[in-house]
């Protein structure tokens, strides 16, 4: 499939979470675990006030940075998504700490984020989230149309916004997820241009070293087991001998 | 309930004797715990069944198809065909799936066995139960007249107990809360002014509009799917929006300009539009000419309403009032004040709505594209039945138009709500029909079936409530949760949800008139019935066999759908909708026919009706009281996931928001020392409390009001996650001011002062 991508336009959000709930029933998330969520930014002073609804959802970058860390392969990249394999998934947590919009969180001892609705998609339905946007400010298509249609509607809202404009063009090579601001993203709470983590220190560094310790606890605990183990029988020898 | 998939596994010894204990609320609720976690990929096209529906989460009433795989509904859509839908569904349907397996649901029909008001019962079989509540309705039937109970029903069962069953009884004192306490006054100026009741769908032509002026209409907020969706591609058209409210909510958000108005102060304002558009000949002069009878009355009326006069009362600058005025002047007809929803504020609030339909007629727009549109509802024949002993006057806000009523028709039994002496006309009010519990005045009502109304919830003056509770001499309850009310039943009936269950077609009057079908996706959880079996088992027992000659709900549908050519096949086949023409502007009606059946024929801007009745025909503006010293007003609205006091407990929806806050202006917060996050209690002129409650201190609401999303603060209820979270407006709203002309319960007009928790 090409690369696809999604599209928020945040000038038609009402703010309703209706993706909230759909995303939430659809993939039949846990008690507690929302892949979707929405947040109100309101700025200026009584009564110059402005507001929008701000997602705070994966937005699936290009250069992943929970991907380049996720020690076992659970986080991957397809057809321009994150997509997660849940049961590889060892709730390391790395990604948490990684990524620059701090959107995975873990539940149940398990990574827990937006993997996409692929599944869907693939057979030529749209997102949960998509198709119920009563607002219709969410769209999913293939990267190049989602960006045409956001460089069209922002040239549409320049005159009630003046500052409108599209994010995820570029930020970490390309968001999987294009939003239409009518604001700039400061303002909303988004970061301008976040910042892919050292991940040299990651990838080349921490990582081979914690598996080095992993190995190393590995072999000292097995160390310690026989260690113990040898005790124990030997107290349960001696043990059986008194009870005689 | 808690639980998870993940924690069953790994603590599963530990839990055994939960999951016994989980095992008895059935195998459903089983199955929806189990497969908690995240479902990827979706199952297979041929694994799933997909039936027909129309929501019941909020009363929009949006088209549904309900997914079922195994035995197990799994997730709910918009239906594609359906006009209210077209396939898109807000998060409270979405949410419709943990409502059917909410674990905290009605399961056995209880009978009491200790005080009122205590939850002490007893489980019975159905049998027990239906025979001792028919046997009590007809004790007091035979005894004092079947006027002398009265029946409350809400949601889209509110057929069977509000439409149907009370009738065929004979009790003319039918309430839904949908009438006093929300869309009374609207629908009584509609009718005095066009002759026509706005009806449950506002015939906003969103499509077509330039220029929207709302005014205290809180879409975004009130997730009305349709709404939403078409407000929101208007605004993307680019249309203009001005908002008018106290506090800078979701559509003001997207507004190009928000009037922060002082509350109560709405009909000055629109007195003063009127003036503008009068004074400076920017009206509709042909259309008035054409439609209307009455102006020139107006023009004398409003003319010492000035901008200049409204700017003090209402604190918005006379500029600004007059620039919107010209602005919606140019954009004519494609402009429209919507009449909005639950406009019972302050008491005055048939004039009110007067005045919003007569600027709206000065603008040409009522039958024209951009404007209001006119709409229309499919005919079908009802089930044949022998007459009703009363005629239908409970209205709602599902009717297709509510009639203007002479209060009495001879040879039936008067209502006891006070029409005709408290207030002029209308349907029954609700809120009316508790004083005669107390005071035996105009005649004592002793019994009382309530059918999905939260009396604590959606009737002012709780006191009031519990106090005829105590008095009344049974109580019938039916209900799908364990509201706090249900404690003050003397039997409760458990039903099914609206996923479980036939019911009552939906006949829709839109734009596009049409119907809508429900039909159970999965068997009733056991021991639920629905609400039409409740209904007709009640009946059969009440010697009422001769309006439920149908022997199954399929061969009742069957019936009246054969009125119009159709059948529930045929209706399935169609996509569970059916839809008709509409004739929604003033070019669709032909010579001497007129879509404003007024006793002129024509858009009555000066009311004789109301004159000849000793009111102002033309509206006024009355001065609100004022907070005292310390006190703000209590304002109160939706939350886009919640609806009314019924969605507080649903797992899904009580996860995203669990509780309301107080919104207070910030700066106000700041003097009193309080600050987001804060513990207070709200505390109202009569000295009642409520429950503790945090602080959203923000620049978003005057210094002059504070505001609650209304439904929370559940107390006495066995509604797990809902008890205790979050303050009722509802209790604190102690008095109310009845509008003389509607009846309706004007519910702004109660003041909070904030008590810091320590």
């Amino acid at each position: 499939m090409a690369r696809l991508a999604m599209l928020i336009d945040l000038s038609r959000c009402l703010g309703c979470q209706a993706c909230v709930i759909a995303c939430k029933a659809g993939r039949e998330l846990a008690p507690g675990e929302r892949w979707v969520e929405i947040r109100e930014v309101v700025w200026g002073r009584f009564p110059e006030l402005q507001g929008a609804f701000v997602p705070h959802r994966c937005f699936h970058c290009a250069e992943a940075a929970c991907v380049q860390v996720c020690p076992t392969g659970a986080l991957y990249k397809r057809d321009g998504f994150t997509l997660v394999d849940f049961g590889r998934c060892s709730g390391c947590g790395y990604c948490v700490e990684v990524c620059p919009y701090q959107v995975p969180r873990l539940v149940d001892g398990r990574v827990s984020k937006c993997a996409s609705c692929l599944d869907l998609v693939q057979r030529g339905e749209e997102p949960w989230c998509v198709r119920t946007c009563p607002a219709g400010a969410l769209q999913c298509g293939t990267r190049e149309e989602i960006l045409a249609e956001a460089q069209a509607r922002v040239a549409a809202l320049k005159d009630r916004y003046p500052e409108a404009q599209i994010y995820g063009e570029t930020q970490m090579g390309g968001l999987g997820v294009i939003m239409v601001l009518p604001a700039p993203p400061e303002t909303l709470g988004l970061p301008a241009q976040p910042q892919i983590p050292p991940l040299a220190i990651w990838k080349g560094g921490v990582q081979p070293l914690s598996l080095g310790a992993l190995a190393l606890s590995a072999l000292t605990s097995g160390i310690a087991f026989f260690i113990a183990r040898r005790r124990h029988l030997e107290e349960k020898r001696n043990s059986q001998n008194h009870g005689e | 309930m808690k639980l998870t998939r993940r924690e069953f596994l790994r603590r599963g010894g530990a839990l055994a004797g939960m999951w016994t204990g989980l095992s008895q609320l059935g195998e459903p609720v089983l199955a929806f715990l189990r497969t908690r976690g995240a479902r990827w990929p979706w199952y297979r096209p041929d694994e799933v069944r997909i039936t027909y529906n129309y929501c019941d989460m909020c009363m929009w009433r949006c088209g549904m198809l309900v997914y079922t795989v195994n035995g197990r509904v799994v997730k709910v859509e918009g239906n594609p065909k359906d006009p209210k839908s077209r396939g898109r569904l807000c998060g409270r349907g979405q949410a419709a799936v943990a409502h059917l397996y909410d674990p905290d649901r009605l399961r056995k029909p209880l009978i009491r066995t200790g005080e009122r008001g205590t939850w002490s019962f007893r489980e019975a079989s159905w049998e027990e139960a239906l025979d001792r509540a028919a046997e009590a309705l007809a004790r007091l039937r035979d005894q004092y007249g079947p006027e002398s109970v009265a029946w409350f029903a809400h949601t889209t069962g509110d057929f069977w107990f509000g439409d149907y069953l009370p009738l065929a009884f004979g009790s003319p004192n039918v309430g839904k809360p949908a009438t006093g306490l929300c869309l009374t006054p609207r629908e009584v100026a509609a009718q005095l002014t066009f002759g026509r009741g706005v009806g449950g769908h506002e015939p906003v032509d969103w499509e077509n509009t330039r220029y929207i002026v709302l005014i205290g209409n809180h879409i975004g907020e009130n997730a009305h799917n349709t709404v939403m969706q078409d407000f929101a591609r208007a605004l993307a058209q680019g249309a203009k929006l001005v908002v008018v409210d106290p506090r800078y909510s979701t559509a003001a958000m997207k507004a190009h300009r928000w009037l922060p108005i002082k509350p109560g102060t709405d009909t000055a304002l629109l007195l003063a539009w009127m003036n503008v558009l009068i004074t400076e000949g920017l009206y509709d002069r042909e259309y008035i000419e054409k439609y209307t009878v009455g102006f020139e009355r107006l023009a004398e009326h409003i003319r010492p309403f000035t901008p200049e006069w409204a700017a003090p009362i209402t604190e918005i600058p006379a500029e600004v009032i007059r620039e919107v005025a010209r602005e919606m002047a140019a954009h004519r007809p494609q402009v429209v004040i919507p009449p909005g929803r639950h406009v019972v504020w302050y008491g005055n609030d048939t004039q009110r709505m007067r005045a919003l339909f007569i600027l709206n007629v000065l603008l040409g727009n009522v039958g024209r594209r951009g404007g209001l549109y006119l709409p229309r509802a499919p005919a079908l024949d009802p089930y044949p039945h022998p007459p009703f002993p009363v005629e239908v006057a409970a209205g709602g806000c599902g009717a297709a138009a509510v009639g203007i009523r002479i209060p009495d028709t001879p040879g039936h039994p008067p209502r006891a709500d006070g029409v005709g002496s408290k207030f002029a006309t209308g349907p029954v009010v609700i809120q009316e029909l508790i004083e005669p519990m107390i005071t035996g005045q105009p005649y004592p009502i002793r019994g009382l079936v309530v059918y999905g109304v939260n009396l604590f919830h959606s009737i002012p003056n709780v006191p009031r409530t519990i106090e005829a509770l105590k008095r009344l001499e049974f109580v019938l309850a039916i209900d799908v949760l364990p509201q706090e009310h249900l404690a003050w039943a003397d039997i409760v009936l458990p039903e099914a949800t609206f996923l479980e269950r036939y019911d009552e077609l939906w006949v829709a009057s839109h734009r596009i008139p049409y119907i809508a079908l429900r039909e159970p996706a999965v068997e009733p959880l056991p021991d639920t019935r629905p609400g039409w079996w409740i209904a007709r088992e009640l009946g059969l027992r009440l010697g009422l066999a001769d309006y439920f000659q149908w022997s199954s709900i399929e061969e009742y549908l069957n019936t009246r759908l054969m009125s119009v050519g159709l059948s529930l096949d045929r209706l399935r086949e169609a996509g569970g909708v059916f839809t008709w023409p509409g004739k929604p502007y003033l070019e669709d009606y032909g010579e001497g026919e007129t879509p404003f059946p007024t006793p002129s024929g024509k858009i009555e801007i000066y009311s004789e009706a109301l004159a000849r009745a000793g009111f102002d025909p033309l509206p006024v503006y009355e001065p609100v009281e004022e907070p005292p010293p310390g006190y703000f007003r209590l304002l109160y609205g939706r939350h886009p996931l919640h609806t009314f006091g019924k969605t507080q407990n649903n797992p899904w929806l009580a996860e995203v928001y669990p509780e309301n806050e107080v919104w207070v202006n910030d700066e106000a917060a700041a003097a009193l020392g309080l600050k987001n996050g804060d513990l207070v209690l709200l505390e109202n002129q009569d000295g009642v409390r409520s429950g503790p409650v945090r602080v959203r201190a923000t620049p978003r609401i005057r210094k002059d009001a504070v505001y609650l999303v209304h439904g929370f603060g559940h107390r006495g209820s066995r509604l797990s996650r809902a008890e205790g979270r979050g303050a009722s407006d509802n209790l604190l709203i102690t008095r109310y001011r009845l509008d003389p002309i509607s009846g309706g319960a004007g519910m702004r007009v109660n003041f909070v002062r904030l008590i810091q928790e320590v």
